[in-house]
Parts: C-alpha cells; sequence; structure tokens
C-alpha cells in the first residue's frame, strides 16, 4: 500500500485545508516543531479509515470552536495495481466516497460499503458504536505506531493477531490442526479435574478417592489392631480357663494350709516349753534378789558394830581437842589482863598531858583578849568624838543650805528685772535739760539742776518753777506694759526673797557659797571617822563587848582547873604520850582478838566432844537391842537355804534352754508364714484369675457383639472399591497428563515451524540491532525474551524486563517484521511512526536508521519527528510541516 | 438306607469387595439364599440328617444379625443338622458359636459339635464323629482319634472334619489342619465328609469334599453343589450324589484378538453372559479404534446382563489404522501425538505403555466424541 496524496480540511488543527502531495513510496520524513500538526496529520489518516463517517462520537476532530465545522479528509494510495480515492468527511457533513481505479476500471463505493471494503482490505474492524478502539484496528493498529506506544507491542500483536496467524498459515501453505487447540483445551480442562494445573497434585475426585482411601486403609488397620486384641484375649481366656480347671481340680493351696498347720503345731508346744523355762528363769531372778536382800542385811549388822567402835574413836579424840583449846584459852586471858592494865596507865598519863596543855592555851588567850579590849577601849573614845563633830557640821551644812530651784529663779527673775529695766530705757522719753545757773525745775519732788539727763518712763509731772507745770507723758505703748512687768516680777523676787529670809540675789549666792564649804566639811569629818571606826561606831562598841565576855569565859575555865602539880609540869609531849597510848589500845585488841578466837574453839571442841558422846550412846543403844541377836542368826540361816534353792533352779533352766534351742522355733515360726503365704498366694491366684476371666468373658462378649470381623470386611470391600475408583481416577490422570504434555510439546513444535518465516524477518532486522541476539516469538506471535551475547556471556531477559528504549527499538522492528509477513501474504502494509525512537541513543538510533532504510524497500513508511537533525542522515529529504501549511494556504488561496 | 446331606465352607458373612457395592452385595446374600435352598433340597430328598463339614462362618466376629440370619436359614429342614467348626470359625474358648448359644440362635435341631465326642443318632442307626477345630490352626490330625474311638454296633460310622487330606492336595498349600489319608479305611468309616476345598472332591471310595454351596472365587473348579449319600448299610459303599445349589457362575474368561474376525467372536462370547454369571474377562491382542470401540460397548451392554463383570483390558494394544485417524480428524499435530501414543504402547516400561494405551483410548474416544457431535450437528 502507497499513500500518493493527503488533504485535510477543517479538522483538528487545520482550519484551513492542508494537501501533501507526491508521497515517496518509500520513506517519507515529516517534521516540524511541537503542535505544527504531525499528530493531527497521524490522526486524520486514522480516522479516515478507523471511524464510520456517520458516527457521532468524533467531536473531537473539529478544531477547536467551530461547532459547524466538517472535519475531512481525501486520501489518494494504491494497493497492488489498484488506485483507490477515499474522501470522507464528519459530522456536519457526514460523507464518504470511495473510487478505485483498476487499471482504468473505475469502482465507486459510497458509505459504510466503502468502510467496510477498506476494513476488509486493510485488516481491521469497525467499532459497533462509539468511538473506534484499539480492539478494533488489527494490522493498521499494529503498523501504525502512535506517538510514545512504539514500546507497547502486545496489546497491539493481540488485536491483529488474527491477521498475522492468517498470513503465517498461508505463507505456509497448510493446515496446523483443524480441531488440535479444541482438543487440547478439552483435555486441559480434563486433567485440571483431577490434577492441580502446576503442581499436578491430585485434587477433585481423584483427591477426594485417594483420601477415602487413606481413611478406609487407616479404618481397616485399626480394625486389625482390635481384631488382633481380641483374638489375643481369646486365646488368654483359653489359658486361663485351663489353668483354672487345672486349679479347681489340684487345690495346691489345700496341701500349703496343713503344712502350715504342723509347722503352727509344732511351734505351740515348743513356746509352751518356752513359757516354762521364762518362769524358772523369773523365779531365779527372784532368788537372786532375796540373795542379795539378805547379804545386805548381814552387812548392816556388821556394819552397826563397826560404827560402835568408830564412834568411840572419835569422841577420844574431841576429848583431847577439847583440852588443848582450854589450855590455849588459859594462856590468852592471863595476856590479856596485863595488857589491859598497860593501856590504862597509858591513859592516865594522856589525860594529865592534855590538862596541862588546856591550862597553858587558856592563859595565852586571856592575855590576848586583855589587850584587845584596851585598844578598842581606846579607838571608841575617839570615834566617839569625831561622831560629835561631824553631827555639829552637819546641822550647819542644812542651816545654810539653799535650794538649787530657788537659786535658779532668783537668778532668772534678777535677769529678766534687769532687761526690763534696758527695755525700759530704750524706750524711755529723754529728758535733757540743761538749766541755767540757779534755776531749777522740779520733778516731782526733785528738783534739778544743771545739765542732765532725765529718761521718762511715766507721766511725769515737769514743775517748772516759775512758769507752771508741765505734764510729759512718754509715748509707745508698752513701756506701761514694761513697767507692769516689772512690777510683778518684782514682786515676785520680793516674795521668794522673803521666803527664803535674804535680802537679794547676791546674799542668796554667799548662802549657797557657804552650804557648799559645810559639806565638804563634813565629809572630811566623815573619813575621819571611818579610819576610827570602819565598821561605825557601834560596831566597835559590840566589838568591846564581846572581848570583855570573852575574857569573862577564859577566866572561869582557868578557875575551874585543878591546880598544876610539879609531876604534870615535867610530862613529855603530848604526841608522844598519845602514841603510847595507842600502842597500848592496839596490843590489848589483839590479845582480845586471839582470845575470842581460842575461846570459840574451845566452844567448838566442847560441842565436838558432846556429839561424840551422844553418837557413841546411839550406836551403842542400837547393838544393845534385845532382839538383835536373833535376827542375825535368821538372816545367815536364810542365806544358806537361799543358796542351795539358786543352784537346784540353775540345772532347771539349763535343761529347759537346751530343749528350747535343738527345736528352732524362729525356724517354726517362718516355716509357718511361708505355708501360709503360699497358700494365700494360689488362693489369691486362683480367684483373681476367675475375676480375670469373668472380667474377659464380658469384655469377649461385648466385643463379638460388635462384629468386628464382619465389619472389618465391610470395610475391605470399601476400601478395595475405593482403592479401585482411585486407581482409575490415577490412570486416567496420568494419561490426561500425559496427553497434555505430548499435545502441548507438539503443538509447541508445530509453532515454532509456523513461526519460522516470522523469525525470519525478526532475525534480519534484529542482526542490525543486535548483532548475534535472537529473540523468541512467543504463542500469540508477541516478542518473547530477547538473547544477546555480550562481553561476560550470553544473556536472556523477558521482553518487558528489557529498557523502555530497547522496547521501544523491538517494537518497532518486530512491526517491520510483522509487516514483512504481511507483505509476503499479500496484505497491504503502510508503516507510521509518530515521533518514535525518541529514547534511542545515538548509536542505536544510527542502527535503526538502518533498519528503517532497509524495511522502506518494501513498505511505505511515513515518519514524523519534532527532531529534524536526528534525521539528517536518513537518505530522504525532510518535509516540514510549516512549509507544507504555507504552500496549501497559498496554493488553496 | 441312610440319607445324608453333606455341605460345608459356607463362609457366611463374606463380601465381596472386587465388585462393585451392589453387586457384592447380592454376592454376600447368595450365600444365606443357598443354604435355604440346601435346606430344601434337604427336605426335598428327605435326607436322615445334614452334615456341614466347617467353616460355616467366614470370621468369628460377624455380626450378631448374620448369626440369627444363619440359623434361620436353616428353618426349611426341620431335621438334624450337624455342624462343626473350621479353621474360620474355630471353637475357641471365645468364638462365634458360644455367641450363637448366649443369642440363643441356635434351633434345636441343629446341634454344634464343640468337642469331639461321637454324637449317636440310634433313631437313624447313624453315629457321628466329629473333628471339630478348637484352635485356627494346628498341625495335628484330628481325625487320629476316630479309630479308637468306639461306636455301638449296628450304626454307621460317619467322620465329619475340616482340614486338608495329606498327599492329595496340592504340596505346601495350606498344610495345616492335616487329615491322614486313608483315615476313612483305616477308622472303620462309612463315609467321611470333609470341608475346606471349595470345589466338590472325591478323595477315596468314602471321603469327599462338598465344596462351598455358592461359589466364591474365580478358581474354584466344581463348587456351588452339595452331595447327596446314600449309605445302604455298615461297610456298603457310599452312593454319592452331587447336587447343584450354587446361584452364581463364577468364569473367567480370556479372549485374545489377533484377527479382525476374534473381534466379532468375542463380541459373541461376551454377550453370552447371563445373570447368573460373575466374569473375569481378560482381553489381550490387538485392536483398531473402531475395534477398541465395539468391545467396550460389548462390554458395557454384558454389564448390564451379567451378574458381575470385571474386564481387563490392559493386555488389549490399540492399534489406530489411517482410516481411524483420518475418521477422527486427527491431523496437525494432533496426528503426531496418535502416532508417538501408538509407538509407547511398545515401551518395555511397563508403565509408560500402560499410560500410553490409556491415553490414546482416551483422546481416541474424545475424537470419536468431537466427531460425532460434529456429524449430528446440522
Amino acid at each position: 500500500m502507497k499513500l500518493a496524496r493527503i488533504r485535510v480540511e477543517q479538522f483538528k488543527q487545520f482550519r484551513q485545508a492542508i494537501e501533501i502531495k507526491h508521497l515517496e513510496p518509500g520513506l517519507n520524513l515529516f517534521t516540524g516543531p511541537n503542535e505544527a500538526g504531525k499528530s493531527t496529520l497521524v490522526s486524520a489518516i486514522r480516522a479516515a479509515f478507523f471511524e464510520r463517517h456517520r458516527s457521532g462520537s468524533v467531536d473531537e476532530l473539529r478544531p477547536w470552536g467551530d461547532a459547524s465545522a466538517a472535519p475531512s479528509v481525501e486520501l489518494e494510495f494504491t494497493v497492488g495495481d489498484k488506485t483507490y480515492t477515499l474522501s470522507k468527511s464528519f459530522l456536519s457533513k457526514k460523507r464518504c466516497e470511495l473510487t478505485i481505479d483498476a487499471q482504468g476500471k473505475i469502482q465507486r463505493l459510497d458509505g459504510a460499503e466503502a468502510e467496510d471494503h477498506l476494513a476488509e482490505l486493510l485488516g481491521f474492524q469497525h467499532a459497533g458504536k462509539g468511538v473506534s478502539k484499539a480492539e478494533h484496528w488489527g494490522i493498521p493498529g499494529l503498523l501504525w505506531i502512535q506517538q510514545g506506544t512504539a514500546h507497547d507491542i502486545r496489546e497491539s500483536v493481540g488485536n491483529a493477531t488474527d491477521h498475522l496467524r492468517g498470513a503465517l498459515n498461508e505463507s505456509l501453505g497448510e493446515v496446523a490442526s483443524s480441531g488440535g487447540d479444541e482438543v487440547l483445551a478439552k483435555i486441559e480442562a480434563a486433567r485440571n479435574e483431577l490434577l492441580t494445573p502446576a503442581a499436578g497434585k491430585a485434587k477433585g475426585p481423584y483427591l477426594e478417592a485417594e483420601t477415602q482411601v487413606a481413611a478406609l486403609t487407616a479404618e481397616v488397620q485399626a480394625l486389625d489392631a482390635e481384631i488382633a486384641a481380641y483374638r489375643q484375649k481369646v486365646d488368654a481366656l483359653a489359658g486361663l480357663r485351663r489353668e483354672h480347671a487345672a486349679d479347681l481340680a489340684e487345690q495346691p493351696w489345700l496341701g500349703f494350709r496343713k503344712e502350715q498347720k504342723a509347722a503352727a503345731d509344732k511351734l505351740a508346744a515348743i513356746q509352751r516349753v518356752e513359757e516354762n523355762l521364762a518362769a524358772e528363769k523369773q523365779r531365779a531372778n527372784q532368788i537372786e534378789a532375796r540373795l542379795a536382800l539378805l547379804r545386805s542385811q548381814l552387812d548392816t549388822h556388821a556394819s552397826q558394830e563397826q560404827a560402835v567402835e568408830a564412834r568411840n574413836a572419835a569422841l577420844e579424840a574431841a576429848r583431847q581437842a577439847r583440852t588443848a583449846a582450854a589450855g590455849l584459852v588459859e594462856q590468852w586471858t592471863a595476856q590479856r589482863t596485863e595488857a589491859a592494865s598497860r593501856y590504862d596507865a597509858a591513859r592516865a598519863t594522856l589525860r594529865r598531858a592534855r590538862q596541862e596543855d588546856t591550862r597553858l592555851s587558856l592563859t595565852r588567850q586571856s592575855n590576848d583578849i586583855q589587850h584587845k579590849i584596851e585598844s578598842t577601849a581606846a579607838a571608841l573614845s575617839k570615834a566617839e568624838a569625831a561622831q560629835t563633830a561631824r553631827l555639829e557640821l552637819q546641822r550647819q551644812a542644812a542651816a545654810s543650805e539653799i535650794k538649787p530651784a530657788d537659786l535658779t529663779t532668783l537668778r532668772e527673775q534678777h535677769r529678766q528685772l534687769r532687761e526690763l529695766r534696758i527695755q525700759q530705757d530704750a524706750s524711755a522719753t529723754r529728758l535733757r535739760y540743761s538749766l541755767d545757773a540757779g534755776r531749777d525745775i522740779r520733778i516731782g519732788d526733785e528738783a534739778l539742776t544743771g545739765s542732765g539727763e532725765r529718761r521718762l518712763i511715766e507721766e511725769t509731772g515737769l514743775l517748772l518753777p516759775g512758769l507752771g507745770r508741765l505734764e510729759i507723758a512718754p509715748g509707745g505703748a508698752d513701756l506701761s506694759q514694761l513697767r507692769r512687768k516689772q512690777a510683778e516680777l518684782a514682786d515676785k523676787q520680793a516674795a521668794l526673797l522673803q521666803r527664803l529670809g535674804l535680802s537679794d540675789l547676791d546674799a542668796a549666792e554667799a548662802r549657797h557659797q557657804t552650804h557648799a564649804q559645810r559639806l565638804a566639811e563634813v565629809a572630811s569629818a566623815d573619813a575621819t571617822l571611818k579610819a576610827l571606826a570602819p565598821l561605825g561606831v557601834e560596831a566597835l562598841r559590840g566589838e568591846l563587848a564581846a572581848s570583855q565576855a570573852r575574857a569573862g569565859e577564859i577566866g572561869l575555865a582557868l578557875g575551874k582547873l585543878p591546880a598544876a602539880t610539879e609531876v604534870d609540869e615535867k610530862l613529855p609531849a603530848i604526841s608522844v604520850v598519845e602514841a603510847a597510848e595507842e600502842a597500848a589500845a592496839q596490843s590489848l585488841a589483839q590479845i582480845d582478838a586471839s582470845l575470842h578466837k581460842e575461846q570459840l574453839a574451845a566452844g567448838n571442841a566442847q560441842a565436838a566432844f558432846e556429839a561424840a558422846s551422844r553418837e557413841l550412846a546411839a550406836a551403842r543403844a542400837v547393838l544393845d537391842a534385845p532382839e538383835r541377836a536373833a535376827r542375825v542368826a535368821a538372816s545367815k540361816r536364810d542365806l544358806v537355804d537361799t543358796r542351795a534353792e539358786q543352784s537346784t533352779l540353775a540345772g532347771r533352766i539349763e535343761t529347759l534352754a537346751k530343749q528350747v534351742g535343738e527345736a528352732h522355733p524362729d525356724i517354726l515360726r517362718q516355716d509357718v508364714e511361708r505355708y501360709g503365704k503360699s497358700a494365700e498366694q494360689h488362693e489369691k491366684r486362683f480367684s483373681e484369675r476367675r475375676d480375670t476371666l469373668l472380667r474377659l468373658e464380658v469384655e469377649l462378649q461385648a466385643a463379638g457383639a460388635r462384629g468386628l470381623e464382619e465389619r472389618r470386611a465391610e470395610l475391605a470391600r470399601d476400601l478395595a472399591q475405593a482403592q479401585r475408583r482411585a486407581e482409575e481416577l490415577r490412570r486416567r490422570a496420568a494419561a490426561l497428563d500425559h496427553l497434555l504434555k505430548l499435545l502441548r510439546e507438539k503443538r509447541r513444535a508445530l509453532t515454532r515451524k509456523l513461526q519460522a518465516p516470522l523469525q525470519k524477518h525478526l532475525n534480519r532486522y534484529l542482526q542490525l540491532l543486535f548483532p548475534q541476539a535472537s529473540l523468541e516469538i512467543d504463542a500469540d506471535l508477541s516478542p518473547g525474551p530477547l538473547t544477546r551475547t555480550r562481553a561476560n556471556g550470553t544473556e536472556s531477559g523477558d521482553f518487558e524486563a528489557l529498557s523502555f528504549g530497547a522496547r521501544e527499538q523491538m517494537g518497532v522492528i518486530s512491526r517491520l517484521a510483522y509487516a514483512d509477513l504481511l507483505r509476503e501474504a499479500g496484505r497491504p502494509t503502510l508503516i507510521i511512526l509518530d515521533d518514535a525512537l525518541v529514547h534511542s541513543d545515538e548509536e542505536r538510533l544510527a542502527q535503526m536508521k538502518r533498519v528503517l532504510f532497509d524495511a522502506a524497500t518494501r513498505h511505505q513508511i511515513l515518519l514524523f519527528s519534532c527532531h529534524p537533525a536526528n534525521w539528517r542522515d536518513l537518505g530522504v529529504g525532510a518535509r516540514s510541516l510549516p512549509e507544507i501549511r504555507l504552500d496549501s494556504a497559498a496554493g488553496g488561496g | 438306607m441312610v440319607k445324608l446331606l453333606h455341605t460345608a465352607d459356607w463362609q457366611i458373612g463374606k463380601l465381596f469387595g472386587q465388585f462393585e457395592p451392589e453387586d457384592a452385595a447380592l454376592l454376600a446374600e447368595a450365600r444365606f439364599k443357598t443354604v435355604e435352598r440346601i435346606a430344601a433340597l434337604a427336605t426335598e430328598h428327605k435326607v436322615d440328617l445334614v452334615l456341614v463339614a466347617g467353616d460355616v462362618f467366614d470370621a468369628q466376629g460377624v455380626a450378631d444379625k448374620t448369626i440369627h440370619r444363619l440359623f434361620n436359614a436353616l428353618q426349611g429342614y426341620a431335621g438334624p443338622w450337624l455342624l462343626i467348626p473350621g479353621n474360620h470359625d474355630a471353637a475357641l474358648s471365645e468364638s462365634v458359636w458360644t455367641r450363637a448359644a448366649r443369642l440363643h440362635a441356635i434351633p434345636a435341631n441343629a446341634r454344634v459339635c464343640l468337642t469331639p465326642e461321637p454324637v449317636l443318632f440310634e433313631a437313624i442307626g447313624v453315629a457321628v464323629l466329629p473333628a471339630p477345630l478348637t484352635q485356627r490352626n494346628t498341625h495335628t490330625d484330628l481325625t487320629e482319634t476316630f479309630a479308637a474311638t468306639e461306636t455301638p454296633a449296628g450304626l454307621l460310622r460317619v467322620g465329619l472334619a475340616h482340614g486338608s487330606v495329606q498327599g492329595i492336595l496340592a504340596e505346601g498349600i495350606d498344610s495345616s489342619n492335616p487329615i491322614a489319608a486313608g483315615r476313612a479305611e483305616q477308622a472303620g468309616l462309612d463315609y467321611l465328609a470333609l470341608g475346606d476345598w471349595h470345589g466338590a472332591k472325591q478323595v477315596d471310595a468314602r471321603t469327599w469334599y462338598s465344596g462351598t454351596h455358592e461359589t466364591d472365587r474365580f478358581k474354584a473348579n466344581d463348587s456351588g453343589q452339595a452331595l447327596l449319600v446314600e449309605l445302604v448299610g455298615p461297610g456298603a459303599p457310599p452312593v454319592v450324589t452331587q447336587l447343584a445349589t450354587g446361584q452364581y457362575r463364577w468364569l473367567t474368561e480370556t479372549l485374545a484378538l489377533q484377527v479382525p474376525s476374534d473381534l466379532e467372536l468375542a463380541r459373541q462370547r461376551i454377550a453370552g453372559f447371563g445373570p447368573a454369571d460373575v466374569v473375569q474377562l481378560n482381553l489381550a491382542g490387538r485392536t483398531d479404534l473402531d475395534g477398541d470401540r465395539r468391545l467396550r460397548e460389548a462390554i458395557e451392554q454384558a454389564r448390564g446382563k451379567a451378574r458381575c463383570l470385571l474386564a481387563d483390558l490392559s493386555a488389549l494394544r490399540l492399534e489406530p489404522t489411517p482410516e481411524d485417524i483420518d475418521a477422527l480428524h486427527a491431523d496437525g499435530y494432533l496426528g503426531e501425538v496418535v502416532a508417538e501414543l501408538q509407538a509407547d504402547q511398545d515401551d518395555p516400561d511397563g508403565v509408560r505403555a500402560e499410560v500410553a494405551r490409556d491415553a490414546l483410548a482416551l483422546l481416541a474416544s474424545l475424537l470419536d466424541t468431537q466427531r460425532r457431535n460434529a456429524g449430528a450437528a446440522p
């Protein structure tokens, strides 16, 4: 298919008509910046084919804002030797015309007929309703790559699979299998009913059958165990019954019981002997005790006699001790008498010495006190004189006393008066006169002559002799006030002075001086008196009296003393006498102590002697008791008799003990126990066995009623059936699984064979891009894993795992391969790349250009790009869309 | 003249797991029914005594109900029944017999010999010497004591035992419970009634196995009978008549398809099975898809007629002809699959061969169904 001319009008961006003529049969490159209308042109081509002209859902084809537009597209193209002219407009003017020129044979198709013809020709479908979608696009959807979708190929391939398959089959010229896929699907479904799809494990009825087999097997095994147990019990029952019957017949315990009884009888007999022996032994013990008693009685008698002897000896000893003690007392008594007299003498000497000493002392004291009386009396008379003088002074001082307050008042009054006078002076009217000689004037009674000055402080009558009388009244108000004050003050002063008995202030001052003088004199007199009698005159007087009383007492004491003798006057010093007395006293005390001690010892010896005498008497009384001799004789007789009895008994005991020893009663006792236990065990075993039998019989009856073996047979039957079913299902599953695998394997091989032509085309391009790489094609004919040889080995990865750029490149070359395949099958091919390969690097892009150039030798390719520089070496001239628009506008005028 | 009916190995309670449940139930049921028939035959032939030579029950642990049913089945003959235990129902200390006694299931006219004491039927002139098994298996000959056992003069001496007569049966088979050959002669018996062998068999002039009353396995020959024994008098040889009792015939049929015409013969043979037949059918040889289909068809039809039909087609090789494959439209890779499966049927690995055979049959049937559906469609 080769597009020759495109004309678009009132279509999206193209409000004005744009026409592209003379399209090349191979590569056509259209460039222009964004918004230049590249994609609009592509959508115009798509709309011309895909959209029904009557479609009401193609509003977006209108130029924006032009509601009345009739978007229209005109295409001229050839397929094989036919030339097609398609004229289609939408919305406002719904029209579709197709002219087919087959070597001059013209065919015209209109409307839907024309559209259906084209769909059939190019291999797509129309949408039943609404806008055409990817699922309808078929081959053009695959070959017309929209902006940004080159990498996304799987869906496009899916929408074109039927056409591609058709092309493949056609190229292969044979039918792969008429119903193979249907069979495969059925086998797969059947298999998946029995096996899990991935792991191939049992499921559904197969799993149920196997589960049932397992369950039944387990049940059968459980029953087998029960049956085995049951059989064992049956066998045990038989054995037990045999033993039971044997025991019943034999009754072995009876023999043991008999033996037990015999042993017990023997034991009883020997036990009687043992009792006898014990009795005799007890008797022997009694005799032994009696013997001991008798012996002790005899011992007592002997000891009584010994006691008397001992007491005699003791008494003698006590007597001697008493005599010795009395001797000692006597000696010490003499000693004491002597010491006492010595002591008395010492004491008398001491008394006399002390008396002399007192006398001496009193005489000395008497002398002393007489001296004191004399001196005290002298001091007293002087002090009394001084005291009298002082009293006179004190009286004088009191008489001259003026109270300091009065004195101060007087002084103040005096000062005030003086001040008042000064003030009067100041305010007084001065009367200066200078009288002619012999002339006078009279003021009051006073006559003034000569010259002088007077101060007038009050109305003064001035008699001018011969002239009359002048009355001068001094001016100023206060003069009279002053005068009044002065008068008051003067009165006060006069009153005070009168009270004090003084004439004036000077007198007061003089009296104050006198008083001070007198006070000083009193102080001086006080000092004199203090020196004479520090404690006062009365104390001095008391002292004198005391001394006098003392002198009296001493005199009395002296008087009482006996008169002194001459001897007395020669006595040694009192200390010597005192020491002698002390020594005599001590000596006496020591001797007293010794005497006392010896007296005590003598007392004790006396007591001991008395006690010994009493004890001897008591002991002798015992011996002298009247029945004692008879008792002693009886005891001796008894002792002899008892000894004889003891010896007889010992013989009997020996005989009995021998008898017992020979009979082995402990062994006999063991025999009794052994036979008893044996019998008991047999009886016990017998009864236990009987119980076990009963229990077992009951158990077996119960178990038998359950029909275990019949139940097992039923289960075994069910199990066999389940196993048969499981086996059938297993075989079926195995067969289906095998069949499915085989079918898939064969189908895959066939698919590979069928896909060979596509692979061939793909490889051609792939080698240009990635030398030695291989791209697998999966069952859906989509590109599968890409295997590349690299420096570090071979590497394989899913298509989806490739980088965006690589996927885009693979997307383009896959589409070119599909185009080759379709072309070989005689299908029209047109390839449109709208801004494709923008994610390719320079190197890859260079390879892709080689690929495109190669593909363009077989297909027409429309390539739109906004990067003209990238495609400069494509080998074709780029056509600029803006320029075409300009040309079209100019052409369309 | 004394008439005895000799039977054995009823094996009541036996089930048949190898068959489908409903078939198995019928076979189990038949064992009771046939006992009833024996009772009827005993009455019909006016016999004096019925002897049952052991293995009355298949196991000790049968259900109470089963015990009751068995003894109820004896009702049809009012004369005396004498039963002994066999190895399956030995007279153990606790056994199906002690249970039957406890359940009061044993009718008055039936007597079970649990000990080897002679039973005297003076009215009919017979003394029976029983040799009941008291253990599951024994290696002593229980009939040893027969010779020394005195019976009143004038009474016929009849032995009743269960076990293997030495030297008669195949070597090594069930050598337990032995019975010396010539025991009847040696013990002065007029007749020795034996059980254990499931087919009817005459051992010597006076010694017989009656076989089981109702066939229970494919290999048992001459089973499904009871023996009518007529004794004219002491010393006289017994006259033994075989009476058919069995309800079902057990057949093992092996059909080999070698040439095309074998197919039709096989189909006829299969079509010939009747409602009394319990069949084990083994098919071998080779056939094409059509033949296989027709065989299977015949087998399905026969299943509806025969009592039980077990078919083993594992030895039958499928060989689709080119026409088959054409007819199935097994074109393209399907054709390849068919060819490979066909070849794999001969794989020395038996499992692989089997899988291949099954897979081929499955595929063929699927394709066949598809073709028919397509053909049926307008």
